[in-house]
């Protein structure tokens, strides 16, 4: 029998007060122990799913749902059950890794964690321990992303939103973050990730969604995509274009 | 989960070179401004008592009392002047009593010092209206702005975080992280001003305490003002500039300009057009007197000392009488004036109080003892003094004082003359106000600063609900 969803958009639809239709009927599920990849150029509607999520904004209709809990009416709950790693993950500058974990680790409602535990975390993501004590002020991305990464791992919570996780990351560090998303969905977290990194996407995620102008205009698992070339797919399902043999 | 966000508050604070840098600069200005303090108090000191000892030198030799025409009279110097001048540096320090009729205030620091009135002192009050109101605004401009823009209140918000409690820790663990170590150099000024032998007495050290509260209200209000204007607005430089709109108008443009409201709401008579009604009226009452003068015939001519007698006699009852007139004249002249400068004083301290520097000023004068009733406590001290004097006088000479010309003649018998004993004078020291006289006119301005606090932080609050947190 298939698990309940953990991440969940019912219908989900945002029209802003300027008149912009940035969300339309969007339906998609995240099951715990899978990767689902939101592919998508800029102004699809990743990030407003995920604000939604995060419930940052309110939907003008549906639902988004953590773990059953629908965001917008119990924010506290639902928060308390999704880790959040923004594109470009800023800490405070004059804390060091150990200090912005153990802020956030206690911020998410866990209780004041040992600095074992923080090193571990931070060790998992790859941070070499000699930066564990500098202060953030002179992290490279890629260190500031192991450092939110390491703090979503900390918190511990059954559902993980990623946006762009991946963008301006090295080859080896991309390479490091989709092995360690593939062990966070081993542990069974469900991961919603937003990305327009194709590559990235068809290497970690169990089932892809591509987005365009506020609508998934395409779902598919992982072994429907298995052979297919998924930059020609994506390109299809871009409104205006008619794919690359065309 | 608020101590946590308090205790996030404070480490970011502490830790910022920001702070450093600022936190060094204010406490030197803390500590220049007690050092300088007690200095300006002891020299303050030496000069007073220099300038009695020269008054009491100036009687010495003197063998009547009806000479000693130049007794002057100094207002004491007060500790907490030093800290909060107040109008103290404006008012005439010095006044020569005479025994009836008015006492014209000389002497102002400013007058003698015209080059400290260009930029005036640096005293605690400043520091705290001008300094550390501006080091609210460095710290709180970009108090939520700045968290948005670099990210962090995003990621903040990704968890089970109430925004009530989010806001509730920053005004708070600003406060601690910026007020409480200021006390530091207030207590080392504190230490430094004992050091330097200012003597407090305990209720003084109350008020000094309480002076230093009201800064800290006043510090409050400036913190929570810029967090609420940093929630109103999406970025940090909008906020800075918005903040520092609203200190210029705060603290420099809203006190000086209710004054010159008021001045053209409100006429008060010059003192120029009330010392010429008063000349024209002695001169009316001289020339009304001259014709009695004229009359005068002594009833027994063949007596001189019986006719000097009976001259004083009559000359003391005109002058009496003169001087009662002229005194009553006078005194509706003053009240009325006083009238008009309280009506005056009403309406600018009522437009300027509209912003927290002025009830900061206020309630910081009014608690050192340096506030607008600090003339009027000096005069009516000053008054009760002169007619302990007069009385004195009277007493040695049985002649009332400064009734204008007194002849006295002194029939040869070859007895030598004694000087007369400058000891006896009675002599003329301010008192003080002290904790219960102050208090009821420190506390409504201490009041509106709690309650600007308040509504600060309530108005932060609720741009906060509504803040776009993408």
């Amino acid at each position: 029998m298939d698990k309940a969803p953990m991440i969940e958009a019912i219908g989900l639809s945002k029209k802003y007060e300027d008149g912009v239709l940035a969300l339309d009927n969007l339906s998609f599920a995240v099951r715990p122990g899978e990767v689902y990849a939101m592919l998508g150029g800029n102004g699809a509607g990743k990030t407003t799913t995920i604000n939604l999520f995060l419930n940052f904004i309110e939907p003008t209709a549906g639902e988004a749902r953590i773990d059953g809990i629908v965001t917008h009416r119990d924010p506290l709950a639902a928060k308390a059950r999704v880790a959040y790693v923004s594109e470009n993950v800023m800490l405070y500058p004059n804390f060091t890794a150990m200090q912005n974990l153990e802020y956030f680790t206690r911020l998410s409602g866990r209780p004041a964690p040992t600095p074992e535990a923080l090193h571990r975390a931070l060790l998992r993501t790859g941070l070499a321990e000699e930066a564990h004590h500098k202060r953030l002020r002179g992290f490279s991305k890629g260190m500031r992303q192991k450092c939110g990464i390491a703090i979503a791992i900390m918190k511990n919570a059954p559902a993980i939103l990623l946006d762009e996780p991946t963008s301006g990351l090295d080859p080896q560090a991309g390479f490091e973050f989709i092995a360690l998303l593939k062990s966070l969905r081993d542990e069974g977290k469900a991961v919603l990730m937003s990305t327009h990194d194709i590559f990235r996407a068809k290497e970690a995620a169990d089932t892809i969604g591509i987005m365009d102008r506020g609508r998934l205009v395409m779902q598919r698992t992982a072994g429907e995509l298995a052979g297919e070339d998924l930059e020609r797919v994506y390109m299809q399902h871009i409104a205006g274009h008619d794919g690359l043999a065309a | 989960m608020l101590k946590l966000v308090i205790q996030k508050e404070l480490r970011d604070i502490l830790t910022s070179t920001k702070f450093i840098v600022s936190f060094v600069s204010c406490a030197l200005l803390i500590l220049l401004a007690f050092a300088m303090g007690a200095a300006g108090y002891r020299a303050d000191v030496a000069r007073v008592e220099a300038a009695r000892r020269e008054n009491l030198k100036q009687m010495e030799g003197l063998t009547d009392w009806m000479m000693v025409r130049n007794n002057r009279i100094f207002l004491t110097p007060q500790p907490l002047a030093s800290l909060v001048a107040g109008v103290s540096d404006d008012i005439g320090r010095t006044m020569e009593v005479r025994g009836r009729g008015e006492m014209p205030q000389e002497d102002t620091r400013y007058g003698e010092e015209p080059v400290f009135a260009m930029f005036r002192f640096l005293d605690l009050e400043f520091i705290f209206q001008t300094v550390l109101s501006l080091f609210a605004i460095v710290f709180a401009f970009d108090a939520v702005s700045g968290e948005k823009e670099r990210g962090t209140l995003r990621l903040s918000f990704a968890n089970p975080l109430p925004r009530a409690t989010f806001m509730a820790g920053k005004l708070a663990g600003s406060f601690l992280a910026l007020a409480v170590p200021l006390l530091v150099p207030i207590l080392i000024g504190c230490a430094v001003f004992t050091l330097m032998g200012v003597p407090l007495t305990t209720d003084e050290w109350m008020r000094l305490a309480l002076i230093i509260g009201s800064g800290l209200l006043y510090f409050g209000a400036f913190l929570a003002l810029g967090i609420a204007v940093s929630a109103m607005t999406r970025s940090s430089s909008t906020s800075f500039l918005a903040l520092l709109v609203i200190w210029i108008f705060a603290v420099l443009i809203i006190p000086r300009s209710a004054i010159l409201i008021a001045g053209r709401a409100v006429d008060v008579p010059s003192l120029d057009d009330i010392n010429a009604k008063k000349f024209r009226y002695a001169e009316q009452l001289f020339a009304e007197d001259r014709a009695a003068m004229n009359a005068f015939s002594p009833a027994d001519r063949s007596d001189p000392r019986k006719m000097i007698e009976e001259f004083q006699k009559f000359m003391g009852n005109i002058n009496d009488a003169r001087q009662k007139k002229m005194d009553e004249f006078s005194s509706r002249l003053n009240e009325e004036r006083a009238n008009a400068q309280g009506v005056q004083s009403s309406v600018a301290l009522g437009i300027a109080r509209i912003s927290p520097a002025t009830c900061f000023t206020l309630a910081a004068s009014a608690l050192a003892g340096t506030s607008l009733a600090l003339q009027d406590r000096y005069i009516a001290q000053a008054r009760a003094y002169q007619v302990s004097f007069a009385k004195f006088i009277l007493g040695k000479t049985g002649i009332n004082p400064g009734g204008g010309m007194v002849f006295r003649m002194r029939i040869g018998d070859g007895e030598q003359e004694k000087p007369i004993d400058t000891h006896e004078l009675p002599a003329f020291e301010y008192r003080r106000p002290v904790l219960a006289d102050v208090l009821p006119a420190a506390l409504p301005d201490a009041g509106v600063l709690a309650a600007c606090v308040f509504l600060f932080f309530a108005v932060a609050h609720v741009a906060f609900r509504r803040y776009d947190l993408r």
